[in-house]
């Protein structure tokens, strides 16, 4: 089926969303909690577009929006730039520390005002990503805990949690580098947990942390080269390649 | 009234594990861990999140968004301020104020010798007798902020000889 983004036909699948719809287009749509390794979450309401469906009009937010008929989006217009300029005024306001932030507040022109700011350091704008990737590893070790205003995303009781793996894949995905991770002497310490990194058996550099390496043995995967860091792995690979040729 | 915490494991069991291993009955099983401890041990919220084979961390995320749910011990008189329109209009502020003064324990907390511990509630549905204050199940009506001393000496009386 069809449907009009800005006033270009676009061809789509019934039930995808606005978001993953106009980015195969190449249209561009401002988002932050969205990661094409998950569903849309419709958290930081960034990428709300205009739908027009018949004489109806809305502002809805792209990545949760499933298509299911004609209708017509248009990404900007200036209620949307509007209300796209306030979400990113109260998102400096909750992370002030964030550059990214920072950096988006000047383009967007937004005003300062009365309404307090958060920690001049604080990074995190509780898009939840770093949740979700958690999950996915399959260690759910942090969540977002608490509400309102005190809410913040953090392992249970602050505690290093025991199922943390220190894979880094919550500051991997961290769209505003919220997440502190310390290397130095071959331990790596994230989430009040400090890990033994394991060094690779071909150039020596640590790169991975022993809890990793066991949690990837139990899984049953090949682990043939799983003493070599990414680098070396790729050559490995490259190698055995060459040696068919 | 709070139980002792004490051998917690075989206590909190039985709670947990009378409801089936489903997700939906988590909040049910801290509700009922909530109504025998007043607050949510940290090996129940463990045992729930083993017996719902739900990770910790989701637990804990629960456990930390609801109001009705403590994590940290209250004390054996639970003193609940009404802090709704009528009872603020009627000087429920400078009961709170009265009891940090006091006790040295604002909403929330505990004392440190577990004997009393604070919290705000929204509405008590008792306006008429603003501001209410509730210890425990006793209701105390129209409170002023020399009756709320008294009521403090009363039960630390009480909290004395119970630890005689």
């Amino acid at each position: 089926m069809k449907i009009m983004i800005d006033g270009r036909d676009v061809d789509v699948e019934y039930g995808e969303t606005i978001l993953t719809a106009a980015k195969r287009a190449g249209i561009k749509i401002p988002t932050l909690c969205h990661n094409e390794a998950f569903e849309g979450q419709g958290r930081c309401r960034l990428c709300m577009v205009e739908v027009e469906k018949g004489s109806m009009k809305n502002t809805v937010a792209s990545c949760t929006y499933p298509i299911t008929g004609e209708i017509k989006v248009t990404t900007s217009t200036p209620l949307i730039e509007k209300t796209r300029k306030n979400i990113i005024m109260l998102l400096y306001k909750q992370a002030p520390g964030s550059q990214l932030i920072q950096d988006m507040y000047k383009e967007y022109g937004c005003v300062d005002n009365s309404l307090e700011e958060n920690n001049a350091d604080e990074r995190c704008i509780l898009c939840n990503l770093c949740v979700l990737a958690c999950q996915e590893m399959g260690s759910s070790a942090i969540s977002l805990i608490m509400r309102g205003t005190d809410k913040q995303v953090a392992t249970p009781y602050n505690e290093a949690a025991e199922v943390c793996l220190g894979c880094g894949a919550c500051a991997e995905i961290c769209p505003t580098n919220a997440i502190k991770v310390i290397e130095k002497d071959g331990q790596r310490i994230i989430w009040n947990k400090v890990f033994n990194l394991v060094n690779c058996q071909r150039c020596g550099k640590p790169f991975a942390t022993r809890e990793q390496l066991e949690y990837i043995a139990a899984q049953g995967k090949d682990i043939s080269t799983q003493n070599l860091c990414e680098s070396c792995r790729r050559k490995s690979a490259a190698e055995k390649i060459q040696g068919f040729m | 009234m709070a139980e002792d915490v004490s051998n917690t494991e075989d206590m909190i069991s039985p709670i947990v594990t009378a409801y089936p291993r489903e997700k939906r009955y988590i909040l049910a099983m801290m509700q009922d861990v909530q109504k025998k401890y007043n607050y949510l041990p940290k090996e129940a919220l463990k045992m729930i999140a083993t017996h719902a084979e739900v990770p910790f961390s989701q637990i804990y995320s629960m456990a930390t968004f609801y109001k009705a749910f403590s994590l940290i011990p209250k004390g054996r008189y639970n003193i609940r301020v009404c802090d709704g329109t009528a009872c603020h209009i009627k000087g429920s502020a400078v009961l709170i104020d009265q009891i940090y003064n006091n006790l040295g324990i604002k909403p929330g907390e505990t004392t440190e010798d577990k004997a009393f511990s604070l919290e705000t509630v929204n509405c008590l549905g008792a306006c008429a007798i603003a501001p209410v204050v509730m210890v425990n199940d006793a209701v105390h009506a129209k409170v002023t902020s020399s009756g709320i001393l008294k009521i403090i000496e009363k039960y630390r009386g009480d909290a004395g000889d119970e630890d005689e």
